[in-house]
């Protein structure tokens, strides 16, 4: 593992083929109620049915190891909704379908047999508002590991909580209030928060819906140096809003519109050379 | 009193009509050129017309019988009043006296002449009056009798000054505003000025009514002090009262009974009502809570009485029959058990509905944020929503306890009437609510001490209830501001 | 350099570990409690619905019984000369025996037999036969001497047994009734002559003493229930409107107001008892209005009502958008026109549910109601205008209430009484359920989303 890390960042190159999720023919759809049937012919149906919304249209995506992945898009291209395809965030919204095939490690994360919970720890999410509970820093960070039984004892859980904190840039400016609300940092602060919740779970694969959204310049590239630190331990997939900030950080880009993905590349040839002229529009500023 | 009232309105009707006519007559038959439309000009002649009579009148209707009750008293010597006990009763009898001669004269028991000449020693008026069926309780002393006639005659004469008055004043305001009346006249916003005062006299009858509940209870309650030490009553722990008198009043065991049961009450209503409203907010699908939601809201709807008689005849003979019986627990059927059940249930949808919008108030990116680190739902409800709704879960058990503690109708049906401080919860206990129906139903004397006690209970009562009610809702608006 | 991620040991999607697998069950089991809960609360509605209706239909059927009966001239009409004000003078009580002598030669002149003397007989008959009898015979003079058919009612012992609710073994121990009379009464039943029939009479009929639960109804209760309504509907919802109007779109925020709104918020949540003391020290001993009158009942329940008016019509003002406001003030009418041409029209169907709401909350209140005197046992029907000289003239007649009456069944010894209270709780469910009905399809019929 150690010799991985240090492999990883002397050649990052070599690591980006390193593949991690993988997404195929994924369709998602809304307002399908309860429905059920098998994959194939249930996507076919709805996709028929014209009270169902078809939020993403069979979008192939591959996810590799220890690279930033962004998607981009307009809004309501259908980028977040991607997004929370790959942890099954999706689950708790009422009505909505996954179809086609995710897989982790060459796993199946919409198996029936896969326990949603157990994925969600491994594919860990940061949300575009900052959402701390309402809770002490420590309690924020500690929650993970709490509820994954993560710690033997409380030494071994103050261990985890400042090391997340120190991977997530952040425990330089809590360290002596940890006791202290999460509610009451800054949103930028809040944020780092929350990614550090995020990462004390030990995840695989971070996914990130615009993080920096919602915060000022400053906070905004604390976050998104965080970003690249990050890069190193974990797989990372952002959307964004920005198209700056997708240059910025990643190294592969995926361009959604209107439930499609229109293309998916290394993020160098996206903004300097696209394939699609609809990317073109996009990144020129004529669709957005 | 009813024709003064039509007077006045039809001169407010006919002010109507010419101040309309006049506002248009200024203004030459076009009623562009007015400030306002006709209507405003009518109904402002109206307005001045009728408002200052009414209140006139009303005033009048009040201070009346306070000057005349004050002129009477004098008429009557100082020991008649120790006598009968009090200047209130000695008044009742004089305005009873008064109103019988009256009705005397309208049945032909007498002319209006030969009733204001009456006299203790030639007529037998107590019998005179029974025979036209007006029922006086005892025979007619003199002083009584003096003070009924001056109070007839004084009555008389306020009567025909205030129809003067009150008819003069409306005819004034009817003149005063129609000679005011053309077509610059502002009358919109003086009217609008008046509904403005309407609105904001209408807004005050809250505070009103609190006034009045407070006056109305700490008044009496003064008056209960008065004949019974409060030591005794806050402190006492006997409660037994007698109207030979010697009774002893101590709040102590209403009290416990109370508490006891909507402790009983809560711990049925919380914990059910708090679990509905976590699986209807967080599990249930939408066919699920579009069923049972208002399933559960229709025992919100339901009168407490309705309880109150499931509890007399279902809940309490079933507890009794299989638990307090074989347990040998107690062989009532109205017991502590019975109608802190019942009321448990009463109380399932008032606390169910309240924490289902305060848990629908937690944002759903917490929620999210719980999931997204693998989470269960049950999980995210009791440390993340659950933690995060609390001050607003604290304030409906708050006010759902508030609501428990006033509760009549079930405890009076379900709990039974004995005072007692025992914890057995099979036994017949009593409640502050109880007492004060029992003390006040029926016939009572407003001056024994038995009666007047239910005014301090209902004072307790209020007080208790109005801290709970105002500690809840400032817990539930600050929760509500914090996610707002 | 320490991992995180070395501590935690790879592993499969598939393979749950045991930690997850005991979440799961807790998961499963906190749902289960949820459910349960709801079920709780929905068994508890279905439970206390079966009680009320299983014990209180059958009061909407009563059990008559036919036989001739000789009118005879010289016990019901002495003088001779049909004058019902001379008639007037014979009480039940001089017609009870007429019942009783008509019954026994009925049974005599149909070979039935039994056991019993004079009185049990009688004693089979409601007390309130009598006066259903000499009602109809001062209604229509030239029925004396006559031999008319009558259907009256039976005694309520002998109305529970054909209701299950008496059976010989308890006709054994009770003094009120006797197994013969039971026996007798099946073989009338046998043969027709005693039947369990629809009874309107519970609906319209006065209250009766607690002798004769058989002939107790309603009437006094509906129609005082439905002059406290009448009171409440013409106070509560303009006052609550003129007051919601102010608070809502005139209003400042200061002090005052802040007073007021909190003022509203308490009385929401006040006892409802408090409000019958308030009722006793002002209506009644501070204003004289009379005891057990609708008026101060109606009162009363006004200024209970009025924060539930208030709250529901303030939120169906909030409702309506600011831009309608705008759009009236920019036609260049005041706020006044604004609000009562435009706002109030538009709040009016939630404005209409919660008056609908607040009155079947009246309507079901009884605490307040006991207090201001209206458990008095009334007989006579309350008019509208007041007969009595000394009270206010409108509504100051006694009367009872809807759910008082059920509280004053229930203060009764006899136990047909229970039947009687539960069967008045379904007539009063019956008004909320259509009220409750209208609530709901006016808000279904306008509701407005903007």
């Amino acid at each position: 593992m150690k010799d991985l890390n240090e492999m990883s960042q002397t050649d990052q190159e070599s690591a980006v083929d390193v593949l991690k999720m993988q997404a195929r023919g994924v369709d998602v759809f809304y307002g399908a109620g309860g429905r059920t049937g098998s994959a194939a012919g249930m996507a076919a149906d709805l996709a028929a049915d014209k009270n169902v919304t078809h939020a993403i249209k069979g979008v192939d995506v591959d996810i590799a190891d220890k690279t930033v992945t962004a998607f981009i898009g307009p809004s309501g291209c259908g980028k977040s909704t991607f997004l929370r395809v790959l942890n099954r965030m999706n689950d708790t919204i009422e009505g909505c379908r996954v179809t086609g095939k995710v897989t982790l490690e060459g796993e199946d994360i919409y198996d029936p047999n896969v326990d949603p919970v157990q994925l969600r720890a491994k594919v860990g999410m940061v949300f575009q508002k900052p959402n701390p509970f309402p809770k002490s820093i420590f309690d924020n960070v500690a929650y993970g590991p709490r509820i994954h039984g993560l710690s033997s004892n409380k030494a071994d859980l103050a261990d985890i909580v400042e090391r997340s904190l120190r991977r997530a840039a952040i425990w330089n400016e809590v360290k002596d209030r940890l006791d202290a609300p999460g509610t009451g940092l800054s949103g930028g602060q809040q944020q780092r928060l929350c990614i550090a919740r995020a990462v004390a779970t030990s995840p695989e694969v971070l996914l990130m819906d615009e993080p920096c959204s919602s915060l000022d310049p400053i906070a905004t590239a604390q976050v998104e140096e965080l970003i690249d630190d990050l890069r190193s331990r974990y797989s990372v997939v952002i959307v964004t809003h920005s198209m700056q900030q997708a240059a910025r950080v990643s190294q592969k880009t995926a361009f959604f519109h209107l439930g499609n993905l229109v293309e998916f590349g290394d993020t160098d040839k996206i903004f300097t050379n696209p394939s699609d002229p609809r990317t073109e529009s996009y990144i020129t500023g004529r669709i957005g | 009193m009813l024709s003064i009232l039509t007077a006045i309105v039809v001169l407010g009707g006919l002010g109507f009509f010419l101040g309309r006519q006049r506002a248009i007559a200024s203004a030459g038959g076009d009623a562009r050129i007015l400030h306002s439309l006709p209507v405003y000009y009518g109904t402002n002649v109206a307005l001045l017309t009728v408002v200052p009579a009414v209140l006139v009148l009303g005033v009048w209707l009040i201070v009346q019988p306070m000057v005349i009750a004050g002129a009477a008293i004098d008429l009557i010597p100082e020991q008649g009043v120790t006598q009968a006990g009090s200047r209130d009763l000695v008044m009742s009898d004089v305005r009873r006296l008064a109103d019988g001669i009256n009705t005397g004269v309208e049945r032909g028991a007498f002319t209006a002449a030969e009733a204001a000449s009456l006299d203790t020693a030639t007529t037998d008026i107590r019998a005179v009056l029974a025979d036209v069926g007006v029922a006086l309780g005892t025979d007619v002393e003199p002083a009584i009798l003096a003070a009924a006639q001056r109070s007839r005659q004084m009555s008389d004469t306020a009567s025909t000054w205030m129809q003067v008055i009150v008819l003069g004043l409306a005819v004034a305001g009817l003149t005063y505003a129609w000679l005011r009346t053309n077509k610059d006249l502002r009358a919109r916003n003086t009217v609008e000025r008046a509904i403005l005062g309407l609105l904001i006299t209408a807004s005050t009858l809250a505070i009103l009514t609190t006034v009045g509940i407070v006056l109305s209870m700490v008044w009496e309650s003064a008056n209960f002090f008065q004949l019974y030490r409060w030591q005794d009553f806050f402190f006492g722990l006997e409660w037994r009262p007698s109207f030979e008198g010697g009774s002893e009043l101590g709040l102590i065991p209403l009290l416990w009974g109370t508490i006891y049961i909507s402790l009983i009450a809560l711990l049925v209503a919380v914990p059910i009502g708090l679990f509905a409203a976590i699986y209807m907010a967080e599990y249930a699908s939408r066919r699920v809570r579009s069923v049972a939601k208002p399933l559960i809201e229709v025992l919100a709807g339901i009168p407490t009485i309705v309880y109150g008689l499931f509890a007399l005849i279902t809940v309490g003979p079933l507890l009794r029959d299989y638990f307090a019986a074989p347990l040998g627990l107690g062989t009532s059927s109205s017991s502590v058990m019975t109608a802190g059940i019942v009321m448990g249930i009463m109380l399932i949808p008032f606390v169910s509905s309240l924490s289902d919008d305060i848990i629908n108030a937690v944002p759903q990116s917490l929620r999210d944020g719980s999931y997204g680190l693998g989470a269960t739902q049950s999980e995210t409800v009791k440390q993340v929503v659950l933690p995060a709704a609390l001050p607003g879960i604290v304030g409906a058990i708050l006010l759902a306890a508030s609501r428990a503690i006033g509760e009549t109708m079930i405890v009076v049906l379900g709990a039974g009437a004995a005072a007692r401080l025992d914890l057995n919860p099979f036994e017949a206990m009593t409640t502050v609510t109880v007492k004060i129906v029992g003390q006040l139903t029926g016939d009572t004397d407003f001056s024994s001490p038995e009666a007047l006690v239910a005014f301090a209970l209902g004072l307790t009562l209020f007080a208790i209830t109005l801290c709970l009610n105002i500690f809840a809702l400032v817990i539930v608006r600050k929760y509500r501001e914090q996610y707002e | 350099m320490s991992d995180v991620t070395q501590k935690a040991p790879k592993r499969s999607l598939f393979a749950p570990d045991a930690r997850t697998q005991k979440r799961n069950r807790a998961e499963k089991r906190f749902q289960y409690y949820g459910m349960a809960a709801v079920g709780v609360g929905i068994f508890a509605l279905i439970v206390l619905l079966t009680s009320i209706l299983g014990s209180g239909l059958s009061s909407f059927r009563q059990t008559y019984i036919s036989f001739p009966v000789d009118l005879l001239a010289e016990r019901i009409d002495p003088e001779g000369n049909r004058n019902p004000a001379e008639m007037a003078a014979v009480t039940t009580f001089g017609y009870m025996p007429l019942l009783a002598m008509s019954f026994q030669a009925h049974l005599e002149a149909e070979g039935i037999e039994h056991e019993m003397g004079a009185r049990e007989l009688a004693a089979m008959l409601s007390d309130d036969a009598p006066a259903q009898i000499r009602d109809r015979v001062l209604a229509n003079p030239d029925l004396v001497g006559t031999t008319i058919d009558v259907q009256i009612l039976v005694g309520g012992r002998i109305d529970g047994f054909f209701k299950g609710r008496v059976t010989m073994a308890s006709a054994e121990r009770d003094r009120n009734v006797s197994p013969a009379q039971l026996v007798l009464a099946q073989v009338l039943a046998d043969r027709g002559d005693v039947v369990t029939r629809f009874n309107w009479d519970f609906i319209t009929a006065p209250d009766a003493s607690g002798q004769r639960p058989e002939a107790a109804g309603l009437g006094v209760a509906i129609i005082g229930s439905f002059y406290m309504m009448l009171v409440v509907l013409a106070l509560a919802p303009p006052i609550g409107v003129a007051a919601s109007i102010y608070l809502e779109e005139f209003a400042a925020k200061n002090r005052f107001t802040d007073l007021i709104e909190v003022n509203i918020s308490n009385l929401a949540a006040v006892p409802s008892i408090v409000f019958g003391i308030l009722g006793l020290a002002v209506f009644i001993n501070f204003m004289e209005f009379n005891q057990s009158s609708p008026l101060v009942g109606g009162l009363v329940l006004t200024l209970m009502t009025l924060p539930t008016i208030i709250i529901t019509t303030r939120a169906s003002l909030r409702a309506v958008p600011p831009s309608i406001r705008q759009a009236a003030l920019g036609l260049g009418a005041s706020r006044m026109q604004s609000v009562f041409h435009h706002v109030l029209p538009l709040a009016m169907p939630g404005i209409l549910t919660g008056t609908i709401i607040g009155l079947a909350q009246a309507l079901g209140e009884t605490a307040p109601l006991l207090l201001i005197g209206m458990v008095a046992f009334v007989r006579e029907y309350p008019d509208l205008m007041s007969t009595h000289s000394n009270s206010f003239p409108l509504m100051g007649d006694g009367a009872t209430a809807l759910p008082v009456q059920v509280y004053s069944w229930t203060q009764r010894a006899d136990p047909a009484f229970v039947e009687r209270a539960s069967g008045a709780i379904i007539v009063l469910l019956v008004f909320l359920v259509v009220m409750n009905a209208i609530a709901i399809l006016l808000r279904r019929r306008f509701e407005r989303r903007w």
